[in-house]
């Protein structure tokens, strides 16, 4: 079963797995203080993809331009009959977008993946893998493995990225996945990575027992 | 030495050896007594005593016949149990009453049928541990061990000794890959069908592999492994000594598990276990030629360092070699200014010869010119190995040239050789000479190519861990 937004925070925090700012609401209202620009998320069991519903806005620069898309969230949402759901204003990151994740094998373990970016990561498959727990050593060997490596290593006018932030979310990810038996799949994605720092922006835990 | 009452016991006794000659109870007396079934030079007939057991007869293939273990007044070391699946476990009872050490279980209709074969399988695993009785299988085809002229299987003859155990999760398989390797002159230290595991598994053989002085290489036919994580960390110790190889089988998606994230849907099986072999030191075998060949060569020949150099005396073959090189991510070496110069200097090159990485040295090099290239190319301090290539011309040398190749192996030996003689019917002899002194060589550049990343991946992994 998917764990809900708050729970993963939670767990995230233990693990000082950075994440952007993250607010979580209900009402249909927005007045709370944050960083301009940001992106507007729903958070609901019934979604899995959330770009395939339509329901994620990027780069909103006011609160007036968030009331709006959240008066658009709420039609969607109502098409589509469902109740059970939170809204999630969260700072917006920029850079280089990463996915992580974890597969509890049944055979090896936790099995920790590294791939480059969005829905790229589905159709050319460029991904590298590493059974848990991982060396920093091996970390890097993940990225160097990933055939789109050179987008990490800045190319036109693109800098290069923080390749020691990229390692430090993949050993808390491994580490989180050792302590944590009970969590049977995690996917992060996206982790925006530029040159500063990796940020995991949308975290999805699944629990043992659906 | 550990699982000796397997690899080199002094009795055997065969239950449910049978009189029928197309039953595998009579194929495993058979080969105890001839060595194989089938006629092959290979065959040795083992050498210690031997004793079947049937309470309905009195001889079989004339030696005597015993109507129960306790019959049996010496000691049993092994038993081959090729009854009905259903009186294992009295027969196990017996032999554990009969103080046997280790037995292989040949008979079927355990796990693999289900739940009903899993009881009756656990029950006899618990009579064997009570007793200290060791298992392989059951349903299996039994093992192999030429040194000790011992085959314990029904398998069709017993191969020719060598360097390389293969250990298989399929019995059919070995089969005919015993077929295949006495058509293709090749060893095997020993031969496991390991079957459904039920004591003995993959891992306790890779240890058993690691302390025999026989073995230089390990293969692997696999299905699936119940403890991944004993396995890498075993393999991860035995391959620091020696290099072991895997086939693993269940490639396609079919039959996965249902997922409900990105990285479990990216993360196949097939990918998590090849990750786990190249984590632990196992070189991936994408299919079973490439078992053998990379087990083979990993056997023969030293790790390699990434840069090594062509040499050749065709220029096409030597580009389609650069490619595969390339493909497959091996570096080719600069020549050096001072190794151009010796060549230069030499003169035995062509004028036309290419004097840089693919070395051509002309389709008329006769073997003093690959003497001097051999030579002169391993000693330059940065190529760390090399693919010799050979296409069959008018004035072509064969078995010289092989002469040449083995010089600088022995004088080099840390720097491996594989050889590429493109051709068949005149350059077998050759090609048997190269092999025969452990060069192994491939009939077409891609393979020697493959063969050259498998030593340099072993390479890299032996640096890193």
């Amino acid at each position: 079963m998917l764990i809900n937004q708050k729970k993963a925070g939670e767990l995230l925090r233990k693990y000082s797995i950075k994440t952007p700012k993250t607010i979580i609401f209900k009402e249909t209202e927005f007045n709370k203080k944050i960083k301009y620009p940001v992106v507007l998320k729903v958070d609901s069991p019934k979604i899995i993809h959330k770009s395939d519903f339509g329901v994620i806005f990027l780069n909103l620069q006011n609160k007036e331009e968030v009331n709006r898309a959240l008066k658009t969230q709420n039609t969607i949402l109502k098409m589509n009959n469902i109740t059970d759901y939170n809204f999630i204003v969260q700072e917006m990151v920029t850079g280089t977008e990463l996915i992580m994740g974890m597969k509890r094998d049944e055979t090896f373990g936790p099995v920790i993946l590294l791939g480059i970016g969005g829905i790229f990561v589905e159709i050319l498959k460029d991904t590298s893998m590493k059974i848990a727990p991982l060396k920093k050593k091996e970390c890097y060997d993940m990225i160097e493995k990933l055939k789109a490596k050179k987008l990490l290593e800045g190319y036109r006018n693109t800098k290069k990225v923080n390749k020691d932030a990229i390692v430090d979310v993949l050993l808390k990810l491994s580490k989180l996945s050792i302590d944590q038996k009970h969590i049977s799949e995690i996917d992060f994605n996206p982790v925006i990575v530029n040159e500063k720092k990796a940020i995991v922006v949308d975290a999805r835990l699944i629990e043992n027992g659906s | 030495m550990v699982l000796e009452q397997f690899f080199q016991p002094k009795s055997i006794a065969i239950i449910g050896a049978s009189r029928n000659p197309n039953s595998a109870g009579q194929g495993v007396l058979k080969s105890l007594i001839k060595g194989g079934v089938f006629n092959s030079k290979t065959n040795r007939p083992f050498q210690g005593k031997i004793y079947p057991i049937n309470p309905n007869a009195d001889k079989i293939l004339g030696i005597k016949c015993y109507k129960s273990v306790f019959e049996v007044k010496g000691k049993i070391e092994l038993a081959v149990i090729v009854v009905p699946a259903k009186i294992v476990p009295y027969i196990m009872e017996e032999c554990a009453k009969k103080k046997v050490k280790g037995v292989i279980i040949v008979s079927a209709g355990f796990s693999e049928i289900g739940e009903k074969g899993k009881e009756l399988e656990e029950k006899v695993v618990n009579i064997a541990k009570k007793a200290s009785i060791r298992i392989i299988g059951p349903n299996c085809l039994g093992l192999m061990r030429p040194k000790s002229s011992l085959n314990a299987s029904f398998g069709p003859c017993m191969p020719k000794s060598g360097k390389v155990a293969f250990f298989s999760q399929s019995g059919a398989l070995i089969d005919s890959v015993i077929d295949w390797s006495l058509e293709s002159n090749y060893g095997f230290s020993a031969v496991v069908s390991i079957g459904n595991k039920a004591d003995i598994g993959i891992s306790e053989l890779l240890l058993w592999a690691l302390q025999d002085k026989e073995t230089k290489a390990i293969a692997i036919y696999l299905e699936g492994l119940t403890d991944g994580r004993k396995f890498m960390k075993i393999a991860k110790q035995v391959a620091k000594k020696k290099p072991i190889v895997a086939l693993k089988a269940g490639r396609s998606k079919t039959g996965m598990k249902a997922v409900s994230s990105h990285t479990g849907s990216l993360a196949g099986s097939y990918e998590i276990y090849k990750t786990a072999f190249n984590q632990s030191g196992v070189i991936v075998a994408e299919n079973v030629d490439e078992l053998f060949e990379t087990a083979d060569v990993l056997a023969n020949l030293p790790p390699c360092k990434n840069n090594i150099a062509i040499i050749t005396n065709g220029g096409g073959a030597g580009v389609l070699c650069a490619d595969h090189c390339e493909e497959l991510g091996i570096n080719l070496a600069k020549l050096s200014k001072e190794t151009v110069k010796k060549l230069d200097d030499s003169g035995k090159m062509h004028p036309a010869y290419s004097r840089r990485n693919p070395l051509d040295l002309v389709g008329d090099a006769l073997h003093d010119r690959y003497n001097i290239a051999i030579d002169t190319l391993m000693k330059q301090k940065n190529i760390h190995g090399a693919i010799v290539i050979q296409t069959l011309q008018t004035m072509t040398q064969p078995m010289l040239d092989a002469q040449a190749v083995l010089k600088a192996r022995k004088k080099y030996p840390k720097k491996p050789i594989i050889t590429s003689y493109m051709g068949g019917k005149f350059t077998r002899k050759a090609v048997e000479f190269l092999e025969s002194n452990h060069v192994p060589d491939f009939n077409v550049p891609y393979k020697a190519a493959k063969a050259m990343k498998a030593l340099i991946k072993r390479e890299d992994w032996l640096k890193n861990n």
